[in-house]
């Protein structure tokens, strides 16, 4: 499978490896190349300096042949921009797209993106893990 | 807003209008939520100012003294007061307020900074001291 | 009307200046605090702190009652994330949306954001008109038909020079509506209208095929 993730940050990163050592093709892209740091020693997959936001860059990093794409960066909005383009204008088969904002992840999930909020997933296992 | 200070402040008021021979105006204002219009009419908003505006004549004919009240609607009370001063040709704003927390701390409010910037005449605030035991709340 | 515009910078004050000076009822939200009370002192109590893209303070300052919502921050992403949060979640009749990068402007259509501003395409516009050299001016795109009135000058030199308007390969869908020689007489041109230098014609055209017709016209 052929995967472009956004945002080189702790948990892009990764799942850049992991799926580089599942024996994916990954392409992850940041806006910062210091981010790339993060990534495993033995990453095998592409790493590309650009703004997921730009269809440029998209497009260099391959998302017209692209399965999946996941939005990971620290900007909620930014997130949601990038993954409605490649939803809906690269017609990327999979998108998923994380948004801290509970309430704003609520709305995307209504407008049918696959969006999930490590804010409400957080506070679920929290809570699970007082009231045990 | 009908605290104990407002009752004290227009006391206050009325006191110093009687030995000044000046008039009163209590103003009531109605703070309007940004969902609703400026306009709008809260029933049970309007009741409680048209309540507490009745107390304070109450007072005033209890003093002797001539007053005027005025129930205004507002998105922010600061500059309705400072507006309603100015229209009515007003020479002293008398406001009233008690003993205010906030996150645990003591709090003056934003309307009474706002007045004392933007007032275009005499300002005396009257503050009520909290009663020992309620301070916590 | 009461309009909402999300960002208190430069351009959002001088919008909530104008909106108010013609009787609007206007809203501004503001991250900065700082910006908030320059503005509320400025311009009255219409100012309030919040981030625009979220929910609560859409909620807060009566965006379900809202005519119009303006997203006018720096930033694209957050403008289209406004005006969607206004459009789905507050039905917001109007979204306008302000943006940076014009390559954006098909995405945000896309995306269901009523209008879209882009001020790097207004001063391209603007430079386009004011600098000769470029032969095709754009005076008009009309939205719902994708059709582009232009404004094309034959340059001295021109391949065209001479020609009558039937020995053109004009793209198709495509109609010179008038010529204007460089005497200022216009006419409406007819098949054997012969191209002069200086000649500035308006045309309609398909907008994707803008290109073809400055190419036909210029003979390069």
């Amino acid at each position: 499978m052929k995967i472009v993730i956004m945002g080189c940050g702790r948990v892009g990163a990764q799942l850049a490896s992991v799926m580089d050592a599942n024996g994916h093709d990954v392409t992850v892209l940041d806006i910062e190349d210091y981010s790339f740091r993060r990534l495993a020693p033995n990453f095998g997959g592409t790493a590309l300096l650009g703004n997921g936001t730009e269809e440029d860059s998209l497009r260099r990093a391959g998302i017209e042949k692209a399965d999946a794409f996941v939005a990971v960066t620290q900007g909620d909005n930014r997130n949601v921009m990038a993954a409605q383009i490649c939803k809906h204008i690269f017609n990327v088969p999979k998108v998923i797209c994380r948004i801290y904002d509970p309430l704003r992840q609520e709305l995307y999930s209504t407008l049918g993106l696959d969006a999930f909020s490590p804010t409400t997933i957080l506070t679920q296992m929290l809570r699970e893990k007082l009231e045990d | 807003m009908g605290t104990d200070a407002d009752e004290q402040a227009i006391r206050l008021a009325a006191g110093m209008a009687k030995k000044n021979k000046g008039k009163v105006w209590a103003v009531y204002v109605i703070t309007v939520k940004r969902a609703l219009p400026v306009e709008a009419e809260i029933e049970q908003d309007i009741q409680r100012g048209e309540a507490v505006l009745d107390h304070m004549e109450s007072i005033a004919e209890e003093v002797g003294i001539e007053i005027e009240t005025d129930l205004l609607q507002a998105r922010e009370v600061g500059p309705a007061i400072v507006d309603e001063a100015v229209e009515l040709g007003a020479d002293l704003i008398l406001m009233g307020v008690t003993y205010k927390r906030r996150f645990g701390q003591f709090t003056i409010g934003n309307v009474v900074p706002y007045v004392f910037k933007n007032a275009s005449c005499r300002v005396i605030l009257y503050h009520q001291p909290v009663p020992v035991g309620e301070a916590t709340e | 009307m009461y309009i909402v515009i999300i960002g208190g910078g430069q351009v959002g004050y001088y919008l909530a200046k104008a909106l108010l000076d013609e009787g609007h009822e206007v809203l501004v939200v503001e991250r900065d605090a700082r910006r908030v009370e320059f503005i509320n002192n400025e311009l009255g109590s219409v100012c309030i702190r919040g981030d625009g893209c979220e929910t609560a303070t859409l909620a807060e300052v009566g965006t379900e009652r809202a005519d119009l919502l303006i997203a006018v921050t720096a930033r694209d992403e957050g403008n289209l994330v406004a005006c969607q949060v206004a459009k789905h979640r507050f039905n917001a009749p109007r979204t306008i949306a302000r943006l940076s990068n014009p390559s954006n402007e098909a995405i945000f259509k896309k995306l269901g954001i009523d209008v879209t501003v882009s001020s790097t395409n207004i001063i391209l516009e603007n430079i386009k008109q004011e600098v000769p050299t470029h032969s095709l001016t754009h005076l008009l795109y009309l939205r719902d038909k994708g059709m582009e009135v232009v404004d094309i000058k034959i340059q001295p030199g021109s391949s065209t020079i001479g020609k009558t308007i039937k020995e053109l390969s004009l793209p198709p869908d495509t109609i010179l509506s008038l010529v204007i020689s460089k005497e200022r007489k216009p006419k409406v041109p007819t098949a054997t209208t012969v191209l002069q230098a200086g000649d500035q014609i308006i045309a309609v055209t398909p907008a994707e095929l803008e290109e073809a017709l400055r190419a036909s016209l210029s003979g390069g």
